[in-house]
């Protein structure tokens, strides 16, 4: 969905970690724009903005314009973007150049409303399998999200992604039997035995070839196979420490 | 308890911790999560004991995930024997867990159910952690 939204970026000209987070210590953010007819130009811009961007309805999918060097306005749209795992700010971003005359495809989320007869009724549990669904369209015409009504969803019932309804311009590309949520019965918490007194050790994968194959060829020699821990005989001749 | 069906080794050496999880750091499942702040080992033990205490708490309803799988054998040398003979008997089974990691993932509760199941979960576990909550969209 595109958005009357302007962001601003410098181009960079700098690489490598250390400039990426003297970049970041001043605030700003490395970036990445490519796709359409010119090349990739890695960019700075602002976390707090993308950030608003992302955190949006209309989320990765807002079609925005970026502005690079105070030049002209690009429709771009945010295909990536990388967190930190502790701190969760924003580390990173790959902004994809749009152009709308061409269908594209978009992970929607698709969003459940009501409370399932499944679950009022018959006691059973709502879950949701799949939070998005991918689709083609023209950039203007993507949804900023699906809603999905689940109130008449009984116990082993389930809602697919071909239940969703859709514009006529908009294409279903993740399988149509995929599942979006289901209710299902609840299963009984089962307790799990008294200890037992030694725990079982996992089995080992052995190495090279299985006994079966060692076996013939030991009585064919008329001698009884080595075990596996057994110790090497020193080899006749060889020198005694 | 969660431990490996087959092995290729019985036992492994420690290893290090150093970095951050940048695999398996973000909500995939659940609406709410617990998120590992420092790197240590979780055994099988812990794990079973904070998935006990959370489906207990939120009795029915609701969903838990385990994201981490002790798949690390822990050895131990027998007490007082003196050093050398060989490395440990295998002991317990552990998860390496690095800062940033979700351990646990829940949903089909209310935020205050989860909150205190989480907690509950934590207090078995020897790694900080902290809740994280699936952000909701705002407007622009």
């Amino acid at each position: 969905m595109r958005k009357d939204i302007t962001v601003a970026a410098e181009s960079r000209g700098s690489r490598g970690k250390n400039e990426a987070r003297r970049l970041r210590m001043a605030g700003s953010m490395p970036a990445v724009v490519y796709g359409g007819t010119e090349g990739p130009v890695a960019v700075a811009v602002s976390p707090k903005e993308v950030a608003r961007i992302l955190n949006s309805k209309t989320g990765h999918n807002t079609i925005f314009n970026l502005t690079v060097g105070g030049g002209t306005d690009t429709p771009v749209m945010i295909v990536d973007w990388q967190f930190d795992p502790i701190k969760d700010s924003l580390l990173h971003v790959d902004l994809k150049r749009i152009d709308l005359t061409k269908r594209i495809a978009v992970k929607v989320p698709v969003v459940t409303h009501g409370d399932p007869r499944g679950v009022k009724i018959q006691g059973g549990i709502h879950e949701i399998i799949t939070r998005e669904v991918e689709i083609e369209c023209l950039p203007e015409d993507i949804p900023e999200q699906f809603d999905v009504d689940i109130s008449e969803l009984g116990l082993n019932e389930s809602i697919r992604a071909s239940d969703i309804k859709m514009k006529a311009e908009i294409v279903l590309i993740s399988p149509a039997d995929q599942v979006i949520s289901h209710v299902v019965s609840l299963r009984a918490e089962v307790e799990a035995p008294a200890e037992v007194a030694a725990v079982a050790e996992p089995e080992v994968i052995k190495k090279g070839k299985k006994d079966e194959a060692a076996a013939p060829a030991a009585d064919a020699g008329g001698k009884k196979a080595p075990d596996a821990g057994a110790k090497k005989a020193p080899e006749p001749g060889a020198k005694k420490k | 308890m969660l431990m490996p069906k087959k092995v290729k080794y019985r036992k492994q050496q420690r290893g290090r911790m150093t970095g951050k999880a940048w695999r398996g750091s973000q909500l995939s499942f659940g609406d709410f999560g617990l998120k590992s702040m420092s790197c240590g080992w979780v055994t099988n033990r812990q794990i079973e004991a904070a998935r006990i205490a959370m489906t207990r708490f939120i009795k029915r309803g609701g969903k838990v995930w385990i994201r981490v799988f002790p798949d690390k054998p822990i050895t131990k040398k027998p007490p007082e024997t003196r050093m050398g003979k060989g490395k440990g008997a295998p002991e317990a089974w552990v998860a390496v867990v690095r800062p940033g990691k979700i351990l646990f993932e829940m949903e089909g509760v209310p935020l205050s159910v989860a909150t205190e199941a989480m907690r509950l979960a934590a207090m078995k576990l020897s790694v900080p952690t902290k809740l994280i909550i699936r952000p909701t969209p705002t407007d622009i």
